[in-house]
């Protein structure tokens, strides 16, 4: 377990800013920080070791670690802003299609201290001043309901009504009413809750699971048959006199803000970033793009999950010298002088803003693929995994860890507990995965490393050969584009840079284009779209449509992502394969045992000389490594012209097979049949491949996650190591490179 | 659920996993691993790292998102190709009623 997790509030920092650390004592009484460069991160002892260095740098002396929790759910919080009170006569409805119900009590819209429609249990109720109504049958999950409560003081009657939608038009709408006598109501409400109520401590609780669309609030009685049309036409619903809020959630979807269409204008937000721009009530299948028919997207889907901001309180802030070099580092907290019970805040610290730095080498640090990972849970949620695998899991101290406290938030492989896919992945909580020493679930047998524990097999080489580098990250890359990326000979990826938004995608096209050189050390790169929102820093938006290998899919009609708008999915659909960028595209993966490559006659081109100087001449390569003993494997990548493998380039090398773990990915498998397998399949393959571009630069690419375990082996004196150093070498060189003219020039 | 059972015809590929049990494999004992170590929750079982690359305990994966991993009582591994073989020895007798071993020896 982990007796003490923190976070940082950013995960790119340039020197001289400063960087805040939150922590949470999980057993810890106190701690000790100090500040490490991250150089090599695995602790196999088959590898090079690990190796860090201290920072000369005093970050205090031992401070208390106090207990802080995760609060995760969302929801919506309106202040009422008086609006409602003295409310006597009222109606409060809601259209809603519950995806879970359990033991627990939800609230699908609440006046904390007044009234609240929810679910407890597996029944729909409604309270108001104490008086309690439930609807006796059971909630039936998946199915649309308008829902409401009316109070009339004339008549005394507080009715709570629900109404399920029949699939059938030929079938009445027979709404279940349940009715008390009460002799007045007035309501001291100061806000609207909608998918959640207050808690005793003061912090939304009852959270709901499912889909909430158009909640409403009227200082009148209205029958329930009325309120189905009124809801219905939003047009219509504006113009009502008695109406007080009506919340459409079709507005601002790209936002935290949730508007208000009545006059009163009691606009509010989202709590804890719940999944926006998702098919309401009155989406029939008329249109797949929200921003073609936003008013059929006026439905919110939330989750008791859903997790953005852990908001902790800052226990102290580093200042980075103006002098630290770029690197990765970790503000590293020891709790209680264990310092094997260490927690690492990792990030990188970013060349200086503005002015380019004199490296000509950049480490591009994949900060959207660690958020799309961040705290998985794949071989616990997910039993199959262990096929994958082809081996048993090991669960390390911070799955431990993960097990103990899902309220920490998921990346976006799970699925909340209603088994909608997570859309979201936060880099404001804590990353326990995201620190070196770490073991995982998918880094083949071996190592067992993955995503940033494996990148550092990439850090160590640079350290190992005395290389000057920047590190930058997807975000800076994301913000700055060419403008960063442009001060660099040679940009280097991570093992799986598989996440990437348009931005980052359009600025390494644009820099291969400009004569920029890449150095593509991974495999399943630039793979999945993802976004950003402008108005909720740290967080990322990924939906995972039609094809590539996925958990799960984001529900019929729900392909475009809310953040921008963009059509969710693979970038191999949106116009950007990967094979454009760098040559190849993913095409297997299996987490077992890798292999090595054999070199094909390209590799005697002489455009390619360079890379096997000092290599012997066997037909073999990479017949060794930390990661499943070869360096082709976990996810490969095969050169396809019919994908947008550029004519002239060279697959110098390929693996030749792979174990029956390793299958065809979705978009590829069109038709199904048993022989798509690593033994039988020639398309279940890494391509080694070179190619040179208009502008005079080049591009390299591994088409391996296992190359950079196979560079560690042997610290780093091995023959893939030296075949990365050759391709650096001359990358790095300003000379241009030439297309030829000919492909067997 | 999956439709595969285990039955003695299998033995030839438990023994084919005990000589090698991590790797290539035969479609037969690629189907009897993919039986133990697929969807059924009721044979999940995990090692539980004391010390990375040197000493694990068994432990068992519980269905539901946060409840506690049940530890094995008296089962500690230093050896991860060890651990494959006693975990597919605990799952032949969790999916078929009998001891791999005894079975073994009578198939002999």
């Amino acid at each position: 377990m982990l007796p003490i997790v923190a976070y940082t509030d950013k995960l790119s920092v340039a020197a001289g800013e400063t960087l805040s650390v939150m922590a949470s004592s999980f057993g810890a009484r106190e701690y000790r920080a100090d500040l490490r460069r991250i150089i090599q991160g695995d602790t196999n002892p088959e590898g090079p070791g690990y190796k860090d260095e201290r920072i000369d740098l005093d970050l205090g002396g031992a401070r208390k670690a106090v207990e802080k929790r995760f609060f995760p759910g969302s929801c919506v919080i309106v202040p009422a802003q008086r609006v409602l009170s003295g409310l006597s006569d009222f109606t409060i409805a809601a259209v809603v299609r519950p995806t879970l119900v359990d033991e627990r009590e939800r609230s699908i819209i609440s006046l904390p201290g007044f009234a609240r429609i929810g679910i407890d249990g597996e029944h729909f109720v409604a309270e108001a001043h104490g008086h309690r109504l439930e609807v006796k049958q059971p909630v039936n999950t998946g199915a649309w309901h308008v829902v409401s409560l009316s109070f009339s003081t004339e008549t005394g009657s507080l009715t709570f009504a629900v109404s399920k939608d029949n699939e059938a038009a030929s079938e009445d709408v027979k709404p279940l009413v349940q009715t008390a006598k009460v002799a007045g109501l007035r309501c001291d409400a100061k806000e609207v809750v909608i998918a959640a109520s207050r808690g005793s401590d003061g912090r939304p609780a009852q959270f709901f699971d499912g889909k909430i669309d158009r909640p409403a609030i009227f200082g009148a009685e209205i029958s329930h048959d009325a309120l189905r049309r009124l809801l219905a036409d939003f047009s219509q619903l504006a113009r009502m006199r008695s109406l007080l809020a009506a919340w459409d959630f079709s507005v601002k979807m790209t936002t935290q803000t949730i508007c208000d269409i009545s006059p009163y204008q009691l606009h509010g937000r989202i709590h804890n970033a719940p999944a926006r721009a998702m098919t309401g009530w009155l989406w029939k299948g008329q249109d797949l793009d929200w921003k073609k028919r936003p008013d059929l997207y006026s439905a919110i889907h939330f989750h008791s999950t859903d997790f953005y901001d852990a908001g902790w309180d800052v226990d102290f802030t580093v200042s980075l010298p103006d002098d630290l070099k770029s690197g990765v580092y970790a503000v590293r907290l020891v709790p209680d002088g264990d310092e094997e019970a260490a927690y690492y805040c990792v990030f990188a610290l970013r060349p200086p803003r503005g002015k380019p730095s004199r490296n000509t080498v950049a480490f591009l640090f994949p900060t959207c693929s660690y958020l799309a990972y961040a705290n998985h849970r794949l071989a616990m949620d997910v039993p199959g995994t262990e096929i994958g695998m082809g081996r048993v899991v090991e669960l390390d101290r911070h799955h431990m860890f993960l097990q103990s406290n899902p309220g920490i938030g998921f990346s976006v492989y799970e699925t909340h507990d209603d088994e909608s896919g997570v859309f979201h992945s936060s880099r404001l909580r804590p990353i326990v995965d995201l620190q070196p020493k770490v073991k995982s679930f998918l880094g083949g047998f071996g190592s067992n490393v993955w995503q940033f524990n494996a990148d550092t097999h990439i850090l160590g080489w640079l350290d190992a050969i005395d290389q000057d580098y920047d590190v930058i990250t997807d975000e800076d890359v994301h913000e700055e584009g060419m403008r960063l990326l442009g001060q660099y000979n040679v940009v280097i990826t991570g093992t799986h840079p598989e996440y990437y938004t348009r931005n980052m995608i359009e600025a390494l096209q644009g820099f291969t284009d400009r004569g920029g050189r890449l150095m593509y050390l991974g495999g399943n790169g630039f793979y999945w779209v993802v976004s950003f929102n402008e108005d909720m820093p740290g967080i990322m938006e990924c939906r995972r449509s039609e094809a590539g290998i996925r958990p799960w899919e984001p529900g019929h009609g729900q392909f475009y992502h809310a953040f921008t708008g963009e059509y969710g999915g693979l970038w191999r659909r949106n116009g950007r394969p990967p094979n454009h960028l760098c040559g190849v595209g993913m095409t297997s993966q299996g987490f077992d045992i890798c292999e090595p490559y054999y070199l094909a006659p390209a590799a005697k081109d002489p455009r390619v000389s360079f890379i096997f100087d000092g290599v012997s001449a066997d037909a073999k390569i990479g017949d060794f490594g930390l990661a499943g003993g070869g360096a082709a494997g976990l996810e490969v990548d095969r050169a396809d012209q019919s994908q947008g493998t550029p004519d002239h380039a060279l697959v110098l090398a390929s693996s030749t097979r792979h174990t029956d773990i390793y299958l065809m990915t979705p978009e590829d498998l069109l038709d199904p049949t048993p022989d798509w397998s690593g033994t039988q399949a020639d398309i279940i393959r890494a391509d080694l491949t070179f190619f040179e571009t208009a502008g005079g630069g080049a591009v390299f690419s591994t088409g391996s996650i296992a190359w950079a375990g196979s560079m560690a082996w042997n610290s780093y004196d091995n023959e893939i190591a030296r075949m990365t150093s050759n391709v650096l070498r001359r990358f790095n060189d300003p000379e241009r490179f030439s297309i030829p003219e000919h492909k067997d020039s | 659920m999956s439709r595969y059972q285990l039955d003695q015809s299998d033995l030839q590929f438990a023994r084919e996993f005990l000589a090698d049990p991590v790797g290539y494999h035969s479609p037969g004992l690629q189907r009897v691993l993919n039986r133990m170590r697929g969807a059924d929750w009721a044979c999940k079982y995990v090692l539980v790292t004391q010390e990375r690359h040197g000493r694990w305990l068994l432990g068992k994966m519980p269905r539901k998102r946060g409840s506690e991993i049940e530890i094995v009582e008296g089962v500690v591994y230093t050896d991860l190709l060890d651990a494959e073989r006693d975990i597919f020895r605990r799952r032949w007798q969790d999916l078929t009623g009998n001891d791999l071993n005894l079975a073994l020896q009578n198939a002999a």
